[in-house]
């Protein structure tokens, strides 16, 4: 909860005169006086007078800082009390306004896409209103709060939080005094048993939590994907791709013509074609691509986001997520981010109809790195 | 008035037969919070989360967290027959054809980013005036986890769509679990029930997400207040502010209308949000796909940081004995924040090794007064800029049209050279803060009047503070500062002229109003060791007037 602004030091010592009619509820209190003035009045003389020093700074004629009042207009006019009351009013008004305007915006503005080209209006319409109803009331509440509300500065005093040493001493005793009265300090063979029985019991959970999911070494599924020889790379809408389908400089996302095989997310890969010259197969790679085709996982080696994004000119393949750079020219190495793997490669050919076939699966796992993965 | 009255009375005493809560119920009512705009900003977070559960609940009544397949068929005509999860179409559904379902789901969103946000600022208001010290720092460990949970649930929320966007998340989150050495590989199959992305971790995130952490958080809170309430709330140092008391406005009605209002304010300010200013619109993501991406996809602001510490890592990976060990995955995002987090929990410890302050402290401190801890606070803000800097990269770079690797390379040396050198010049500026402080206290105001010596001389004539503002600025040991303890005579030192009340064991006793308390009523005390007030507080008579009501 705020309080009202208030004027800074300097814009109070501006020009003292200037404000001194602001305050004109007959409150003397509230208005800026001259330091003469201000031997006669009741709290700020003391106030002001304390504050100088009189033998460093002042003179009789130097002006005094305005020392603020908190008495609120409402408290000094009942007019200004009902004018308050009014807008708290106006305020909790607002509020059945909100309520109501909701409601029939709710029950008489089409709501549903595409149904009226006036659904657009549906939930800025309702957000205003309903913020009108929460606003009315929240405004109304604070406003008053601040304004009628009675205005307070109350004092409480804090207890100390630490218990007298004796106190202490007591309750300590208090719970070594059962401790031995249970009987487990003496009784050595019930604190071991109940230190294993309860230890067990920790263990019990274990076995629920294990079967969550199923174990990773029997599975081999983070070392495997659904590519298999003579495998065809299908794209997204399941036809084929035979060579020369593809445009030079172009790439397409393929997947392994499985059943399922579009939804794989380990399987997705992309297929590549530039001048077969500017291609620098790895070693002991040179026949796993086909007349300047060759394939990469999509899935990046360093967090698993597709890496499509690629740069015909440079091959470079730039992933979205963390920027690793890949150059697919040079076996899919990497050339900038925080991948610290290339691409697996997938090795394809072309089958007797013409079309590209994988020569079998990943030489690696695909994706991110894991600790029982051995190949760098 | 008088039926009411009597209603009141009937339920008062029904309830004081069988539970004899009087005494408690006036003390509650009674009990006494001090006014600063700063304190407002946990209470932003309470609200929020109160938010949440309301909008959340409404938004279970709709979602269906199920990763089976199926073929869209509802309103939004583009993805007309496309299949997709469960979780996906359903979230359509409460977009496009629940009524009003729209909004509510992005006053959810907008309230989860205003949760954490609040959380934050909070967070630093507490670091930077020192409230977190001694017998506070349990209440700074709830808080602490509250942010860790918070930014988990935060998570877990937007994951549940099963969108391109959120599921990219999931898939980061997955390679992020994978890569912690030994148990990380398992670690990852039992979360989502085998390989990414499986067909349990909607389910499991759902359950996370409605019931385990919200409960978590819930409880977190409770205790928070709870804590708050026992304790009582620190105060800015201020006339008549001891280590001792508090002073305020009263819990009843007062304190209760602000803070309600308040309540509802911050649901119209997300209200508004929600339905003008758009969130998260799944629909132009489409399902998750593993083969597809958007270029500039972004998590929500709170995972930003770890975003950026991902992207500023060079692609450091340990391979041996058979095994892989990613650092450059592990290190920005499981061991960066576990030992940030852990640092920001151990803080008040930290502080007390360093300070050897073991006492007590109820007032709080104005930043520029402690130096080390401002700089230090100011630094660590930096550094977390920058990674939230580094987290939006590729977006700075298409805007700004500067190069990805560009702006990576110079972050990567910004990390390590730009926090020392905040930290210095925080420093610097706390130190000319605290001088301009002494300069006031010992010369006083300038007035403006110059007056000219019979010597010839021209002086501008200063003005001395009055000397509530002396004791707010220069700070007194609490033993010095004029007390105003419960019970003591009304005539205390600059008050304000607000009724006083002196709340004694529950009960509040109507005291003349006090003398005005002083344009630096917002202001705070600095506690600095050399500067005292030049006068001290005589008695001072009563101004006997009474109060116009």
């Amino acid at each position: 909860m705020t309080d009202t602004p208030k004027d800074s030091i300097r814009d109070r010592l501006k020009s003292p005169a200037d404000t001194g009619d602001a305050n004109a509820g007959g409150d003397s209190r509230g208005s800026d006086v001259t330091d003469a003035s201000f031997q006669q009045t009741d709290s700020r003389a003391e106030l002001a007078a304390h504050g100088r020093d009189e033998r460093q700074h002042g003179s009789a004629s130097a002006p005094v800082p305005h020392a603020a009042s908190h008495l609120r207009h409402e408290d000094l006019s009942e007019a200004a009390a009902r004018a308050a009351e009014r807008k708290v009013a106006a305020l909790f008004l607002l509020s059945v306004l909100g309520v109501v305007g909701f409601v029939v915006t709710y029950f008489v503005v089409p709501f549903k896409y595409a149904e009226s080209p006036d659904n657009r209006w549906f939930t800025p319409l309702l957000a205003v209103f309903m913020a009108l109803a929460l606003g009315g009331i929240g405004a109304g509440a604070v406003k008053w709060a601040k304004t009628l509300m009675v205005d307070e500065e109350a004092v409480q005093e804090r207890h100390g939080f630490a218990s007298e040493a004796d106190e202490r001493d007591a309750t300590g005793q208090a719970i070594m005094a059962g401790f031995e009265q249970s009987g487990l300090p003496r009784r050595k063979l019930l604190r071991n048993t109940l230190l294993l029985g309860a230890g067990s019991l920790a263990l019990l959970p274990l076995p629920l939590l294990l079967d969550l999911g199923p174990y990773p070494h029997k599975e081999r599924a983070l070392r495997r994907t659904a590519w298999k020889k003579g495998v065809r790379l299908v794209r997204r809408n399941g036809t084929p791709i035979r060579l020369g389908d593809l445009a030079l400089g172009s790439l397409e996302t393929v997947y392994p013509d499985v059943p399922g095989g579009i939804h794989m997310a380990d399987a997705p890969t992309m297929l590549i074609r530039m001048q077969p010259d500017e291609l620098i197969p790895r070693k002991g790679r040179e026949d796993w691509s086909v007349e300047g085709h060759i394939a990469y996982s999509v899935i990046c080696t360093h967090l698993g986001c597709p890496v499509k994004l690629y740069e015909q000119q440079t091959h470079h393949l730039f992933c979205p997520c963390h920027q690793s750079t890949f150059d697919a020219a040079n076996g899919a190495k990497v050339v900038f981010g925080p991948a610290a793997r290339s691409l697996p490669q997938l090795a394809i050919s072309v089958d007797a109809d013409g079309y590209f076939v994988a020569q079998g699966d990943f030489p690696e796992p695909v994706g991110p790195s894991f600790w029982e993965r051995n190949s760098s | 008035m008088t039926i009411l009255g009597k209603g009141a009375a009937g339920t008062g005493k029904w309830v004081d037969d069988r539970l004899g809560s009087s005494n408690f119920v006036r003390r509650s009512l009674n009990k006494v919070f001090p006014d600063h705009w700063s304190f407002m900003l946990g209470e932003i977070a309470l609200y929020s989360f109160i938010i949440l559960l309301l909008t959340g609940t409404y938004i279970t009544l709709f979602f269906d967290a199920s990763m089976r397949e199926v073929v869209y068929n509802g309103s939004y005509v583009p993805l007309k027959g496309v299949t997709m999860s469960e979780a996906y179409a359903s979230t359509l559904n409460i977009s496009f054809d629940v009524r009003g379902g729209l909004l509510m789901r992005q006053i959810h969103h907008w309230a989860a980013l205003l949760f954490l946000a609040s959380i934050v600022v909070h967070l630093m208001r507490v670091f930077f005036t020192g409230a977190y010290r001694k017998p506070r720092e349990i209440n700074w460990v709830i808080g602490t986890l509250l942010l860790v949970t918070g930014i988990l649930e935060g998570f877990a929320g937007y994951s549940l769509p099963d969108d391109l966007l959120s599921g990219t998340g999931l898939r980061i989150a997955s390679g992020i679990t994978q890569s912690i050495p030994v148990v990380g590989t398992w670690a990852g199959f039992l979360l989502f029930g085998g390989e990414f992305p499986g067909t349990a971790i909607v389910g499991r995130l759902y359950a996370v997400h409605i019931l385990l952490i919200p409960l978590l958080i819930l409880g977190l809170i409770t205790f928070h207040m709870m804590m708050i309430w026992y304790q009582k709330h620190t105060d800015f140092p201020g006339p008549g502010r001891t280590e001792d008391n508090v002073v305020g406005s009263r819990m009843y009605p007062v304190y209760a209308a602000k803070a309600g209002g308040f309540f509802f304010l911050v649901f119209a300010v997300l209200a508004l949000l929600g339905g003008l200013a758009q969130i998260n619109p799944i629909w132009l993501y489409g399902p998750y796909d593993a083969s597809q991406v958007s270029a500039g996809s972004q998590p929500d602001w709170y995972m930003g940081f770890l975003d950026g510490s991902t992207r500023l890592m060079p692609n450091w990976e340990i391979h041996a004995f058979s095994h892989t060990i990613p650092i450059n995955v592990m290190l920005p995002t499981v061991v960066l924040p576990g030992i940030l987090f852990t640092g920001l929990g151990m803080w008040p410890w930290i502080e007390q090794w360093i300070t050897k302050d073991k006492g007590y402290h109820n007032l709080l401190d104005r930043p520029r007064d402690k130096p080390m801890r401002t700089a230090l606070g100011a630094m660590s803000i930096s550094f977390y800029v920058m990674l939230l800097i580094a987290g939006g990269n590729d977006i700075i770079a298409s805007i700004f049209s500067i190069s990805v690797q560009t702006i990576t390379h110079t972050l990567r040396a910004a990390i390590f050279i730009v926090p020392p050198l905040v930290y210095f010049a925080t420093k610097r500026f706390c130190l000319g803060l605290q001088h301009a402080d002494h300069e006031l206290v010992h010369h006083g105001i300038e007035s403006g009047t110059i007056r000219r010596l019979p010597s010839g001389e021209f002086i501008e004539e200063t003005v001395g503070l009055p000397v509530p503002y002396q004791i707010t600025l220069t700070g007194v040991e609490p033993s010095e500062r004029p007390a105003l303890h419960a019970g003591e005579s009304p005539e205390g030192p600059g008050y304000g002229d607000k009724q006083l009340v002196t709340v004694h064991d529950g009960d509040p006793v109507l005291e003349a109003p006090r003398r005005p308390r002083g344009f630096f009523r917002d202001k705070t005390i600095s506690r600095k060791e050399p500067v005292r007030p030049e006068a001290t507080m005589p008695p001072l008579e009563s101004s006997g007037k009474p109060r116009s009501q």
